[in-house]
């Protein structure tokens, strides 16, 4: 697909959710909303330490219970599962099929019970005895290990002599700083409901990837993934949780089996902080070069990343860091550092969230160093070409973004001198920071089916994860196929369908879009075909290139038209199918089989042969700091988005201020608490990990920036729904600088951190 | 143990468990999924009925202990019928996502407005607070409030 025929513009349009309504009226049924006949309930056991062995289970008291039904544990179910395989990082821990405790919270077992609260109860009385031994909990426990992550999945960067730059170097900007452990925390719990009928297993789970968890639980139970079905047709908010399959899928589908019954699981929200994934803290040594006029001659980012003892898990943000500004001398390292936990996990802008909040804090005190407006240092540091390999970005409005937002912020008003703005008790402080994302793009497959009432499905195993996925797929369709979008219906998140890849990594939109677009496109070629080369029709004789779709018709530039329903019915009394593979540009053929399989082929947009792609945008906020208190209030923030074209700006604008509030929620307040002496998190609920509550938020506006790129992909759509969080940190630790003096370079920052700028002095 | 419920109008006699919580019984014994399990733990208020119009976390409430008349989501408009002017709202100010807290969202935002704490953004944001909305649709929700308040008490006025 290199070149598109005219469209109806659909794109570009606001248009409310396809699947609003079912929202409002709880109508949309999530996995665990879904009615099985005659469950029963499960109860996950989890390891109440951090390392070592269990000795054994003593389960008579919770046997005895009415109720109970079933409780595996590794004694008489461990062999049943193959070991589970994560999306990356290699080998991860297991659960059941040993007796080896790799992490505090581990799942050690299952109790199966006629009711639920029966088999919490049961849960509650099995005791387990362990041997111990001491964890490593973090960064500077004893026990810990450290290895140099290799090159492979991610890379390093050695560029020029980055060392002798930095010595040579007229300023020179050399700190530390850290992000902390963080849960995605989705509103929805992890669930799973499991069925079996004639050796076919349905699985009901909410999840981002329904292929790659078919594939992956059919693999543990040595099954053909064709014995699985994986239904998962709305998903209660997933963030990078729900992309990876969990070990408790494989288990509970053995107990559904062991029971021929149904069983639904329901994982508590403290169990969810350790059966699933989550950001691990990172720490960062950043050292910038830069002359007196402030261009940079020297960047060395090294990162530390917390994972498990078997998983080299990491998400390398050198990979965009390395990226952001030119400059000639470049030196990128990552290490790994391995403790007593689960395994982490992708969560919003994996990467780019934990490396970029020290990259653009340094580079606010680089500006602050040299007396410049930070804006102008990201000027003077632009670049077109992409510093870690030379080559072009498809596209690059930067400067653009920083110019429009920083008009409607009003930023030519900031003395820069901090503490010098105040309004009464309340110190204000005004950042900013720069936003990147790589636009990533996964081979996609969609079926089209076109009735000839004028009316079309799309078919497609896609997710909405919240992103208004369903809208974007009924948007593409109306869009080629010139019908109202309320004239399209869409059919996703079940493996009986298509297969369509991870919805993550802000591929999905430009995926699917991509697949559906293709499809239509066959179904539209094979309308006009017919419409032109009939021998009575209005649009007879016509050249083919002379047709478009739209408002229900197919037009001639001369004026004839027809409508699509006449022209479907040339063709056919019932409907026309078409069914399309889309094969990104760099990716292989075999890429499909590959989806089908489960697997993810993904272009990323920091690997592409031809260009870097990425989205760009620019961050500001306004933060006010009790003179006494030091409370944080955060009154407004305003990101300015340049991210190829936005297929639907209502929902985009969401997700745009849903990840600047993801950002604020990291700068101020979200942290995993650890107790280091037994490696277990301490605040693992949502009162008490702190997420932001709407009295946090003020106003939050996101402006698009008009772009088309179409080397990034034919139809131009980049990622969204990870930009908006990436420039947040950062913009808000060099607002609280501006406010207070005080350069927080550790994450969150709450009020003891600035307690107290007038009694310190 | 026998208990007499009365949701969306309806009475269902039931024999449950003790220790099940009415959100339970809505869920997993009457098939009203529209009400939502986000902790379990009166933290989230995904899980928020009115009884008696009432705002509650129906994961902290015993089945058994309920008096009044609970509304769910499924309560507040039927199949076809006319949305709630909350609902409406919801829907037309795009106050929501992943639509997971939604329905708790709504009818705390319903009661918020009968309550009188729906005066300013400001007493919206502090009275709407128990509802977590991880996607963070906040200031939609604030919108779509303010929207729905001006419908309902119209609609108050015309009764």
């Amino acid at each position: 697909m290199d070149e598109l025929a005219p469209n109806a513009a659909v794109f570009g349009i606001p248009h409310l959710r396809i699947d609003g309504r079912a929202k409002v009226t709880g109508q949309a049924l999530y996995p665990s909303d879904e009615a099985v006949p005659n469950p029963a309930y499960a109860f996950l056991l989890t390891s109440a330490i951090a390392k070592g062995r269990i000795k054994r289970f003593d389960l008579h008291e919770a046997r005895t219970l009415p109720g109970v039904l079933d409780i595996l544990t590794h004694d008489n179910i461990g062999g049943d599962a193959k070991p589970l395989v994560q999306q990356a990082g290699g080998k991860a821990t297991t659960t059941l099929e040993s007796n080896q405790i790799w992490h505090d919270g581990q799942v050690i077992g299952v109790v199966v019970a006629d009711t639920y609260e029966s088999a919490r109860e049961a849960a509650y009385r099995v005791r387990v005895h362990y041997e111990k031994e001491a964890p490593a909990a973090t960064f500077g426990s004893k026990g810990t290990t450290e290895e140099i992550r290799e090159p492979g999945e991610h890379e390093d960067f050695h560029i020029g002599d980055a060392d002798s730059a930095f010595a040579a170097a007229e300023i020179r900007i050399d700190a530390w700083y850290g992000t902390p452990t963080q849960h995605h925390n989705p509103i929805e719990l992890f669930t799973t409901t499991c069925a079996w009928n004639d050796g076919q297993l349905t699985i009901w789970e909410p999840s981002q990837f329904v292929y790659g968890l078919r594939a992956n639980v059919a693999r543990q139970l040595g099954i053909a993934p064709e014995q699985v079905r994986v239904i998962s047709k709305f998903i209660g908010g997933a963030f990078g949780s729900k992309g990876s399959a969990t070990a408790r899928t494989a288990w509970i589908a053995i107990a559904s089996r062991r029971m021929n019954r149904p069983i639904k699981l329901v994982v508590t929200r403290d169990q969810g902080f350790t059966v699933a994934t989550y950001r691990a803290e990172t720490r960062h040594h950043i050292q910038i070069g830069a002359t007196r006029a402030g261009k940079l001659t020297a960047l060395r980012h090294k990162g530390w990343e917390v994972t498990s003892r078997p998983s080299t898990y990491n998400v390398s943000g050198t990979e965009t860091t390395a990226r952001m500004y030119g400059c000639p001398n470049i030196l990128t390292k990552v290490n790994i550092v391995h403790a007593d936990r689960n395994t982490p996990g992708f969560m919003r802008a994996p990467p780019d969230t934990p490396y970029m909040f020290p990259l653009e804090s340094a580079m606010d005190e680089l500006a602050s160093a040299l007396g410049m407006d930070p804006i102008e240092l990201r000027r003077i540091n632009d670049t077109p070409v992409d510093p870690a390999t030379g080559r072009r970005f498809s596209s690059r409005h930067l400067m653009e973004c920083f110019d429009v937002g920083a008009a409607r912020f009003g930023w030519q008003a900031r003395d820069p001198v901090p503490g010098s703005m105040k309004d009464g008790d309340w110190l204000i402080g005004w950042g900013c920071a720069s936003a990147a994302y790589p636009a990533n793009i996964a081979t996609c497959t969609a079926r089209v089916v076109l009735h000839g009432e004028g009316h079309a499905r799309v078919e497609i195993a896609g997710h909405d994860i919240g992103t208004g996925a369903y809208t974007v797929a009924a948007m593409a369709a109306a869009e080629r196929l010139g019908l109202p979008v309320e004239k399209i219906m869409v059919h996703m998140g079940d493996t009986d369908l298509p297969p369509a890849s991870l919805a993550a990594g802000s591929s999905h939109t430009a995926s699917i879009a991509h697949a559906i677009v293709k499809a239509c496109d066959e179904l539209r070629g094979r309308l006009i075909q017919a419409a032109i080369t009939s021998n009575d029709g209005p649009l007879a004789g016509r050249a083919a290139d002379s047709i478009n779709l739209g408002n229900g018709q197919l037009l001639s530039r001369d004026g004839a038209h027809e409508t699509v329903a006449d022209a479907v019915k040339r063709l056919t009394g019932g409907a026309l199918e078409a069914y399309a593979e889309n094969i990104p540009k760099g990716l292989n053929q075999d890429t499909v089989g590959k989806l089908y399989q489960g697997q993810l082929p993904i272009s990323r947009g920091i690997g592409r042969e031809d260009v870097t792609a990425y989205a760009f945008g620019a961050q500001f906020v306004e933060v006010r700091v009790h003179r006494r208190t030091c409370e944080i209030r955060v009154p407004r923030m305003l990101g300015t988005f340049a991210s190829g074209t936005i297929v639907n700006p209502l929902t985009a604008h969401s997700q745009y201020i849903g990840g600047m509030i993801w950002g604020l929620g990291a700068a101020l307040l979200e942290k995993t608490e650890i107790d280091e002496r037994f490696a277990r998190y301490v605040n693992d609920n949502i009162a008490e990990y702190y997420i932001p509550v709407s009295a946090d938020i003020c106003k939050a506006e996101a402006i698009m920036l008009p772009e088309h790129d179409r080397d990034v992909n034919p139809l131009g759509i980049k990622g969204i729904g990870e930009i908006g969080i990436v420039g947040v940190n950062g913009a808000i630790a060099n607002a609280v600088f501006h406010a207070t003096g005080r350069r927080v370079r550790e994450l969150p920052i709450r009020i003891e951190n600035l307690l107290c700028p007038d009694r310190a002095q | 143990m026998d208990v007499n419920l009365t949701v969306n109008g309806s009475v269902h006699h039931l024999t449950i468990d003790v220790r099940m919580a009415l959100l339970d019984v809505l869920r997993e014994r009457l098939g009203l999924t529209g009400t939502k399990k986000g902790c379990d733990q009166g933290q989230c208020g995904a899980c928020t009925v009115l009884i008696d119009g009432r705002r509650v976390l129906s994961c902290l409430v015993l089945a058994a202990a309920v008096e009044g008349g609970v509304t769910t989501i499924e309560g507040l408009s039927g199949e076809g019928a006319p949305l709630h002017p909350m609902q409406d709202a919801f829907l037309q100010c795009d106050a929501f996502q992943c639509g997971y807290c939604t329905p708790g969202q709504i009818l705390s935002a319903i009661a918020c407005v009968t309550e009188g704490h729906a005066g300013s953004e400001h007493e919206i944001r502090e009275y709407m607070s128990g509802n977590l909305c991880r996607c963070a649709a906040y200031p939609n929700i604030v919108k779509a409030i303010l929207q729905a308040k001006a419908k309902m008490q119209a609609t108050a006025e015309d009764v």
